[in-house]
């Protein structure tokens, strides 16, 4: 019975709400499809630009947003810029998964106050191990040719 | 029997969510997929699936020149195109190229069952962009798209653009010789006549080439803006 209790508790920290952000719907299936297999994860909502991100986090309060660079309207870094300024809700994490593979770009996304940032081909290798470690508060970073990670 | 599909993309992510969408449908199967226009090829012969849905966006051997390998080894094979850009020259590309549907990636979710139900009936799928073109083609001589048309650049072999693809990537020729299962003096060779046909004196030239060609396809970052010059809404 302790143990039961035990693992409920657990399964409840470990619970992530999450947000996904792309221009593409069919790029916001795949994300969800790997993120759903994952116990206690919940896909909460989807936008397809900045600007209906910063809407949905006010609905939804997520816990971790996954963000795309490239999109209309409203790109991934000043939506990023923007949650931070104006309404960041306390734990909320942003992660970038995008088709920038370049430490220049990674750099900008840091500095805009993500606490993630994964290449998109590699997306399937490395994306549930980051969603883990940003809504944990940790870093995580991956470029294409990384060898790995780094946390 | 169920209408058997290949999926080409070198995003796992992006093929990941057009299995989710497929797969929905009763009666169809992916029955593979590839993460470049080399190993679609490879798997197309050994496969023989009814559709093959490529992205144009491909390492080693993009989509267009898929489309072309495939159909030069099956006339048979019905070939969908994925894209990112429905630009003219992208649409001329790709319905020389054999292609007989033609779908934006943004929209995949929405056009990419109704494109492959079109090969399925032995119809054919294009945005309506496409068919806006086709149709001035008819209309317009000065516009038309036709199989027939002359090209506008210095025809490559099928070989060549292969080898260009690889060079404007940015493989030594020793790479694309092992990749090609080619002598590294057949490359040379190769990139020599590459060069001459193309009046190029350079590999930049050769990747300011592939990327104008849609050889090679580059994805611009966005303008980047500093946070004062950012306005808050």
């Amino acid at each position: 019975m302790m143990q039961t209790s035990s693992l409920r508790e657990h399964n409840q920290l470990m619970a992530v709400r999450i947000l996904l952000v792309d221009d593409h719907p069919i790029v916001r299936q795949g994300l969800r499809t790997l993120l759903e297999g994952r116990s206690g994860w919940e896909v909460v909502g989807e936008a397809s630009d900045g600007l209906e991100a910063l809407d949905k986090i006010d609905a939804l309060q997520p816990d971790v947003v996954v963000l795309d660079v490239t999109m209309p309207r409203m790109n991934g870094l000043e939506a990023c810029r923007l949650i931070q300024r104006r309404q960041k809700p306390a734990g909320l994490e942003v992660l970038f998964v995008t088709q920038h593979d370049s430490p220049q770009m990674m750099r900008e996304a840091l500095d805009a106050g993500a606490r993630g940032y994964v290449v998109k081909s590699n997306a399937a290798r490395d994306l549930l191990e980051a969603v883990e470690a940003v809504s944990q508060h940790r870093v995580f970073t991956a470029l294409a040719r990384s060898p790995q990670a780094s946390c | 029997m169920k209408l058997r599909i290949l999926l080409a993309d070198d995003h796992e992510i992006v093929r990941r969510g057009l299995c989710a969408l497929l797969q929905k449908h009763e009666g169809w199967e992916v029955c593979g997929e590839a993460s470049d226009g080399r190993e679609a090829v490879e798997m197309a012969k050994s496969l023989k699936p009814d559709v093959v849905i490529v992205d144009i966006g491909m390492p080693y051997l993009n989509g267009l020149d898929t489309t072309r390998q495939l159909l030069q080894h099956d006339p048979h094979f019905k070939v969908i195109v994925l894209t990112i850009t429905d630009s003219d020259q992208v649409i001329r590309e790709a319905l020389d190229a054999g292609a007989r549907g033609f779908v934006l990636k943004s929209d995949a979710a929405r056009d990419l069952v109704s494109a492959v139900e079109a090969l399925q009936s032995k119809r054919m799928f294009f945005t309506p962009r496409v068919n806006d073109l086709v149709l001035a083609g008819f209309l317009d001589k000065g516009h038309a798209i036709s199989r027939n048309e002359p090209p506008n650049l210095p025809t490559l072999t099928v070989r060549e653009r292969e080898v260009t693809q690889l060079l404007a990537e940015g493989k030594s020729s020793k790479e694309v010789a092992s990749l090609l299962n080619l002598s590294t003096k057949t490359v040379e060779t190769h990139r020599s006549n590459i060069m001459r046909k193309l009046s190029l004196h350079s590999i930049r030239d050769l990747v300011v080439y592939a990327i104008k060609n849609n050889i090679i396809q580059i994805q611009m970052p966005p303008q980047i803006q500093r946070p004062s010059e950012t306005t808050v809404a």
